[in-house]
């Protein structure tokens, strides 16, 4: 509930702000104003359009954010509560800071050519709109999580003491290898062709940009997922390389579930932080809940029997804390 | 692929991995035509040298479970050999009774007072 009185008073004030501080000044400035700077001012915009313009670019993200908080279930999960307060803030103080540092370089200037944008005043706002997203996404990001309800099917193993288990999987999207390959290939012929032929100079930055690309997308064409007393690592890429190694400590517990590349936008890495799918092909995933609230999705087989290890090596984990696991043998 | 050793058993390394990775595929994890994880993955997994676990994996080759292919690396060709599944229960089964301060003779007894 308070989610949505805050959004909506904040951004009325957002909106009033946008509106009516340029009318307040409109007779000390020019018309048109200058509104974009390259090596100096380089672009005008006439005071309505401008004002129109400022109010939409507020208008837009904040009634997506409201429309959120009223039909989605933004609210229930701590990471969105970060992230949807985090945002609504962050976007409202860049917009105002856009605003005053273009009303301020155009202040009492005859003409808009005569406008001066600060050095500083980017950097500043860009700076000030971070600041007060984190801020408010750590303020607004509410209790944890409320841990799962009992009775919720979760897979469980047992394990014996004495016992070390171990799950591997690996998965490899051939279709999405043969892509990659292509691309790089596709990159590769430009650049021969380009040296050969003399090229301009900035086809060199896109070259190398196009091989990063083409070298990050190949590290989604196949995962290896290993669990052990460690907890869980993923290993990225045809040479394993680089490991993304998540502690035991800071799982609360696993499943599998069925997800799609559609219902998570696409292959590859997905999401944000706290909330990722790594997207190899559709089917049987594993999905791992952080302590912390987050959660992180890998497409894998066999994933129900690695949930299950997980959950068994999480629950032995709590237990060594109380002298109920004792493993002595009587034969040794 | 869950692999379980057991680390009171008395067997040698290679034998011990070979019946986990016997076990597995008997669990249906794996059918025929799957590939296995790498030699190199299962070891850093089970944190053992590769070596035992390419003398486990030739082990099951030989036995007629596993085949070595250029290229593609290890898959399943067949089905768990019944009785070798039955040595790795038994085995299993004798390392838990004695656990529980039974020995082999109790074990037999037990089993021969089964119908």
């Amino acid at each position: 509930m308070t989610h949505r009185l805050v959004g909506a008073i904040w951004g009325l004030i957002v909106l009033a702000t946008l509106a009516l501080l340029p009318l307040a000044v409109r007779d000390r400035l020019p018309e048109p104003l200058a509104t974009h700077w390259g090596n100096g001012p380089d672009r005008s915009t006439a005071f309505t359009s401008h004002l129109v313009i400022s109010v939409l670019l507020w208008l837009l993200p904040w009634a997506v954010m409201m429309g959120f908080a009223l039909h989605g279930r933004m609210a229930e999960r701590r990471m969105s509560r970060a992230y949807w307060w985090g945002f609504l803030f962050g976007v409202g103080v860049l917009v105002v800071g856009v605003e005053l540092s273009i009303l301020h370089a155009n202040l009492d200037r005859p003409s808009w050519t005569g406008a001066e944008l600060p050095v500083w005043s980017m950097p500043v706002v860009l700076g000030a709109s971070l600041v007060a997203g984190v801020l408010a996404g750590y303020l607004g990001r509410g209790a944890a999580d409320q841990p799962s309800p009992a009775g919720e099917e979760v897979p469980r193993l047992r394990l014996r003491p004495g016992q070390r288990s171990v799950w591997i999987s690996r998965l490899v999207n051939h279709w999405l290898v043969a892509v990659a390959v292509a691309s790089s290939i596709v990159v590769l012929a430009s650049a021969v062709m380009s040296m050969r032929m003399g090229a301009p100079a900035g086809i060199v930055g896109v070259l190398i940009l196009a091989t990063a690309i083409a070298l990050f997308a190949s590290l989604f064409t196949s995962i290896t997922a290993r669990i052990t007393d460690n907890g869980l690592a993923i290993a990225f890429g045809p040479f394993g390389w680089p490991v993304r190694r998540i502690k035991l400590s800071k799982i609360e517990r696993a499943w599998s579930e069925t997800r799609r590349p559609s219902q998570v936008g696409g292959w590859g890495l997905r999401g944000v932080p706290g909330s990722a799918t790594i997207m190899l092909r559709g089917g049987e995933c594993l999905v791992i809940r952080y302590r912390s609230g987050g959660q992180l999705v890998i497409s894998i087989d066999d994933a129900r029997r690695g949930a299950a290890l997980l959950n068994a090596l999480i629950e032995g984990g709590r237990s060594d804390d109380q002298p109920v696991h004792t493993s002595l043998h009587p034969d040794r | 692929m869950l692999l379980t050793l057991d680390l009171s058993d008395a067997r040698p390394l290679h034998e011990q991995v070979a019946g986990a990775i016997r076990r597995a595929i008997s669990d249906g994890s794996y059918g025929p035509g799957d590939r296995l994880p790498s030699a190199r993955d299962l070891a850093d997994a089970l944190g053992i040298n590769a070596n035992t676990v390419l003398r486990a994996l030739r082990e099951l080759r030989d036995e007629g479970l596993l085949e070595f292919r250029r290229g593609r690396g290890v898959s399943v060709v067949g089905q768990a050999d019944g009785r070798a599944l039955l040595v790795q229960r038994a085995h299993e089964l004798l390392t838990e009774a004695r656990r529980y301060g039974y020995s082999r003779a109790d074990l037999i007894k037990i089993l021969e007072e089964l119908q």
